[in-house]
């Protein structure tokens, strides 16, 4: 599906209002300030997955979107591996960054990522009057382009080119960089487009 | 480096990076020391014929048509996989995709009469993958976990 550019200023903004929310939830977490980026919207081809998402180790908490759409796509808490390690130890009081990521990293993130998913959905349903909530979530720690491309061959439409938007999260004192990622399907797309349609011609 | 859904022929080094629940396939013809190397996301393409490389149904078919119009013969090929697993222990319960296309790709092998020397498939891992027509057809394997080998 091919966005207009009202359209995908709607949807930037959509992220903004979900993102800050979202923002607001880790820096309470993290007792510190956290910054978010304006979001980005990005078509993306399938056989270009690699060039945005490599080998890298990092962190991704997935959910799938579900509600009044039951399979709309899926939302990504990414974080990488080094600022994985950061944030659950900045939450635990720990300094020791070089050791391997074990189960109290992975029941952090698990908790981060619902908190942070969970607010972002929050605030996008409230704006839209549509309802998306999250499964419960499912974590990789993995290569990021063998997870982000399990999750798009999980998709239902047999897509060629996903639309990705993400908004990066970063908090500056305990450099702590993370990631928001939205990969609707075309059925969810599409319904949040005409509702932010709507809202705009009411204005 | 081979992107998802696509594929190279030829004697040069290949590669493809993070594979999850996808599926890096080789064939390799012993005779010409040249080989193909396709990166696989789903088993079946329900009629589709716009990306071949994508679908392990339309993917085998393709590779052996065009190894043979470079005068492999299908007896002297031998096919290698690496991927397949399941990254997403949640989402992995209800539709494997990883384990349904290595059996998709082990199928389609077999009712070609090629051979599948070897396998690292499945689990809750990512691989990278190089072959190397030239050099004997190697293929060479690095996972999430630090480890790696040869196929």
């Amino acid at each position: 599906m091919k966005l207009s550019t009202v359209q995908s200023d709607a949807i930037q903004e959509l992220g903004n209002i979900g993102a800050a929310h979202a923002a607001t939830t880790l820096s309470q977490m993290l007792g510190s300030t956290v910054e978010m980026s304006v979001p980005a919207i990005k078509a993306i081809d399938i056989a270009e997955l690699g060039s945005y998402m490599g080998e890298e180790s990092a962190a991704m908490v997935a959910f799938e979107l579900q509600g009044e759409i039951p399979h709309g796509g899926f939302v990504i808490f990414y974080i990488s591996k080094e600022s994985a390690i950061r944030l659950t130890n900045t939450m635990l009081g720990m300094t020791d960054m070089d050791r391997a990521m074990n189960e109290m990293d992975e029941s952090a993130l698990i908790e981060v990522g619902n908190i942070m998913v969970s607010a972002f959905l929050d605030a996008t349903a409230e704006l839209l009057g549509f309802i998306m909530l999250p499964s419960p979530p499912a974590l990789s720690l993995d290569m990021a382009h063998a997870a982000m491309a399990s999750l798009v061959a999980q998709m239902g439409d047999d897509v060629d080119e996903v639309l990705l938007f993400s908004t990066e999260l970063v908090c500056e004192e305990h450099k702590i960089d993370s990631d928001i990622i939205m990969l609707p399907e075309t059925a969810t797309l599409k319904r949040i487009v005409e509702l932010m349609e709507n809202m705009m011609k009411g204005i | 480096m081979i992107g998802i859904g696509e594929y190279r022929i030829g004697s040069f080094p290949m590669m493809t990076i993070g594979l999850g629940s996808c599926i890096g396939l080789t064939i390799y013809d012993e005779t010409l020391k040249i080989g193909a190397m396709v990166h696989i996301m789903l088993p079946d393409s329900a009629g589709r014929q716009d990306r071949p490389g994508k679908y392990a149904d339309t993917a085998i078919p393709l590779l052996l048509k065009e190894l043979g119009a470079l005068g492999c013969k299908s007896r002297s090929l031998k096919a290698k996989m690496a991927g397949g697993a399941c990254m997403f222990e949640y989402f992995g319960t209800n539709l494997n995709i990883g384990e349904r296309n290595a059996e998709r790709v082990r199928a389609l092998l077999k009712e070609h009469n090629i051979p599948l020397v070897k396998e690292d498939v499945g689990g809750k891992i990512g691989r990278s993958v190089t072959f190397q027509p030239a050099n004997g057809g190697k293929v060479s394997i690095r996972r999430a976990n630090g480890t790696s080998g040869e196929l």
